[in-house]
């Protein structure tokens, strides 16, 4: 298909899109084999509205002799295959006079496919390397000496786009048409030993010999042309690029992927087949050589269904082998448990803090910075200490202040502040003679 | 040196495809020409490793149909025979090998055609309960059709361990020369009941137990181990947990 641009995806959804189908039946079919018969035979070009409908009769004569009302058939089928693009009109003239058609490009394929000349052989296969390899040298020879662009599209990248890819297609279609040989040759083998078992040995024998010699030759032309093949495309992709033709050198490079897949069918076919001739060959020699009669797999089936004793085959069972390993001793490990801490802490000494001894100088501080008045100490002490502590702290600087210095009071002591918040009776201190 | 090229025994012991053959021989694998190493060195060195597995109480078997395996005679090395189902698969396996119709595909067949051959030749009821092996006698149909699946495919990958076929890739079993074993009571001109005598005194088959289970038209001499990945059904009693081959004390 000529649509190198478009994805896959694209391509399913236009052929969904047109709707595209085909349907024939054998005398459709047959008529288009007819069709190519007649063009092959007589040299025709096209065919006008009678010819066609006189080669349909030719042909339902022979597919459906019983059958009535050809003409009538005939315009019928006629216009089935134009609907379907098999017929295409090829005059021009519309409704002006008859028409002239021909076979269109897929009902040649069709038709090609059911004829079966399309199978690889060994002389098809040398006649078409040896026509490929002709062309490349052409080619090659044209890319060497092409001065100019217009040169390198004519000379090289059209003959690689089309005499030289027709070529390689024509090859890669046969070897298709010879992989259908092989299904059929490997029905045919089955077939005959279906229906004559030890007589169909001699056959069975020479097909496959003949087989596995024609895959040999085919092979060996593949690998050895192929290597030439490749080394000339190799010589224009290089042209290409020492001239900077980038087409030419995307055509070479397909070509040659092509190339390479060819010569990969042939043996992978020959792969393929050399497992099947010796798997085939085997049966032969052990089945059908042996058993001539064919006794054995009716034998067998009785077994099977349970006819006569049961057994069963006995077989060795040795176990697998002691690798014997060399032992370390592994030490026991500990027990995991959590860490456990003593119920209760040690008892220690705690000195902490001789609250006394820091009252006492800092009372004694308070006198001897000047202040002879309760209220002045206990404001100088207290002073640091937050708001509720002070009451408590006042009566204890009252004591110490008494026991550091002499103290004198008014009979009708006076309430004076002491700092912030604080109301005291006032007594006068005495640093002097605290002793009395 | 012998014809072979293996003067010694040694120098086989020594060849290093030796160790993994020797395994594989012991654990009752069958070797033919597809295993194309180890058959070429069991032909070279044949005459060398009889005489080395004699010492072991076991014959080392070459058949005419091209396959090696190792038949312990002795008791130096353990013993077994197939289970019920396994020579049940083994032998219709044996039968497809004989078909034509197989030979267009290169010996290959697949699970549906192997089941189709069965149930061909014994019969859907009969097989479903062989391989059903289950002392109630109610078998949910579909349920019983798929045991019948899973075991043949199940039997089919002892069978393939044991070198009988070979599984290239799902659902495609090829067949390989050794399973012509499976029709050695068959392949004489003598009568089969004959053949069969020959080949216990051999040692190298065993009658199953003549008891059958209750309705059955073919008893298993070992039932097949159950299916743990099969899902459990409520509606079907589970396969018996028995032992899947009858094994002889070594």
């Amino acid at each position: 298909m000529a649509l190198p641009a478009r994805s896959n995806e694209q391509i399913l959804r236009l052929i969904a899109q047109q709707q595209v189908s085909l349907q024939l039946s054998t005398l459709e079919l047959g008529f288009l084999v007819a069709l190519h018969l007649q063009t092959q035979g007589r040299g025709l070009t096209s065919f006008n509205e009678a010819q066609l409908e006189d080669t349909f009769i030719e042909a339902s004569l022979l597919l459906m002799p019983e059958a009535d009302q050809r003409k009538r058939r005939a315009t019928h089928a006629i216009k089935r295959l134009r609907e379907q693009r098999l017929l295409a009109r090829v005059d021009g003239q519309g409704v002006t006079r008859a028409g002239e058609f021909t076979l269109s490009r897929l009902a040649l394929g069709i038709v090609e496919f059911y004829l079966e000349d399309g199978v690889l052989t060994r002389e098809s296969l040398l006649l078409l390397t040896s026509s490929l390899r002709g062309a490349l040298e052409q080619v090659r020879d044209a890319a060497r000496d092409s001065p100019d662009a217009e040169r390198w599209q004519t000379a090289v990248v059209g003959p690689l786009r089309v005499t030289i890819a027709e070529l390689v297609d024509g090859i890669e279609r046969r070897q298709r048409g010879l992989d259908l040989q092989q299904e059929d040759f490997r029905s045919e083998i089955r077939r005959l030993l279906e229906e004559d078992w030890f007589a169909a040995l001699t056959r069975c024998q020479a097909l496959l010999d003949a087989t596995s010699a024609t895959l040999q030759e085919l092979n060996h032309v593949l690998l050895r042309d192929s290597t030439h093949l490749l080394a000339l495309l190799q010589d224009i992709e290089e042209h290409a690029i020492a001239a900077g033709q980038p087409e030419a050198e995307a055509a070479a490079r397909r070509l040659m992927d092509q190339v390479d897949r060819i010569a990969a069918w042939g043996a992978a076919r020959q792969r393929a087949f050399s497992d099947y001739f010796q798997y085939v060959h085997r049966y032969l020699r052990d089945v059908v050589r042996l058993d001539p009669s064919r006794a054995l797999t009716q034998r067998l089936r009785d077994q099977l269904a349970g006819r006569g004793a049961r057994f069963a085959l006995t077989h060795s069972a040795a176990g697998p082998l002691q690798m014997l390993r060399t032992v370390v001793s592994v030490p026991d490990k500990p027990k995991v448990v959590r860490p456990r801490a003593p119920r209760e802490k040690p008892l220690a000494p705690d000195e902490g803090e001789d609250r006394e001894a820091i009252l006492t100088e800092r009372v004694q501080g308070a006198l001897e910075q000047g202040a002879r008045a309760l209220s002045s100490v206990t404001a100088l002490v207290t002073e640091a200490l937050p708001a509720p502590e002070r009451f408590v702290e006042a009566g204890r600087v009252a004591h110490k202040a008494a026991q550091l210095a002499r103290a004198q009071s008014e009979i009708d002591r006076a309430w004076v502040a002491a700092g912030d918040g604080l109301v005291i009776e006032e007594w006068s201190l005495d640093p002097g003679d605290s002793s009395e | 040196m012998n014809k072979s090229g293996y003067a010694l025994l040694q120098d086989v012991i020594m060849d290093p495809a030796f160790p993994d053959l020797d395994v594989a021989l012991r654990r009752g694998r069958h070797v033919d020409r597809d295993d194309t190493d180890w058959y070429a060195l069991l032909l070279d060195a044949q005459e060398l490793l009889e005489e080395f597995y004699r010492r072991y109480g076991c014959e080392l078997i070459h058949k005419t149909d091209g396959y090696f395996y190792l038949l312990p005679t002795g008791d130096k090395v353990s013993r077994k025979q197939l289970g019920g189902t396994d020579m049940l698969v083994g032998q219709a396996l044996a039968l497809l090998y004989l078909d034509p119709s197989t030979i267009e595909r290169g010996g290959a067949v697949t699970h549906e055609e192997l089941v189709a051959q069965l149930s061909t030749v014994l019969g859907t009821d009969t097989l479903v309960a062989a391989f059903n092996p289950s002392k109630r006698k109610r078998f949910d149909e579909r349920i019983a059709q798929r045991n019948v699946r899973q075991r043949v495919a199940e039997a089919v990958r002892r069978l393939a361990s044991m070198g009988f076929v070979d599984l290239p890739e799902a659902d495609r079993v090829r067949l390989r020369s050794s399973l012509m074993r499976f029709a050695e009571p068959v392949r004489g001109l003598s009568e089969p009941a004959e053949a069969l005598a020959k080949l216990v005194a051999q040692g190298e088959v065993a009658l199953a137990p003549l008891e059958k289970e209750e309705g059955d038209d073919i008893g298993l001499d070992a039932p097949d181990a159950p299916d743990d990945s099969a899902p459990a059904e409520p509606d079907i009693e589970a396969p018996e947990e028995e032992a899947d081959e009858a094994e002889e004390p070594a």
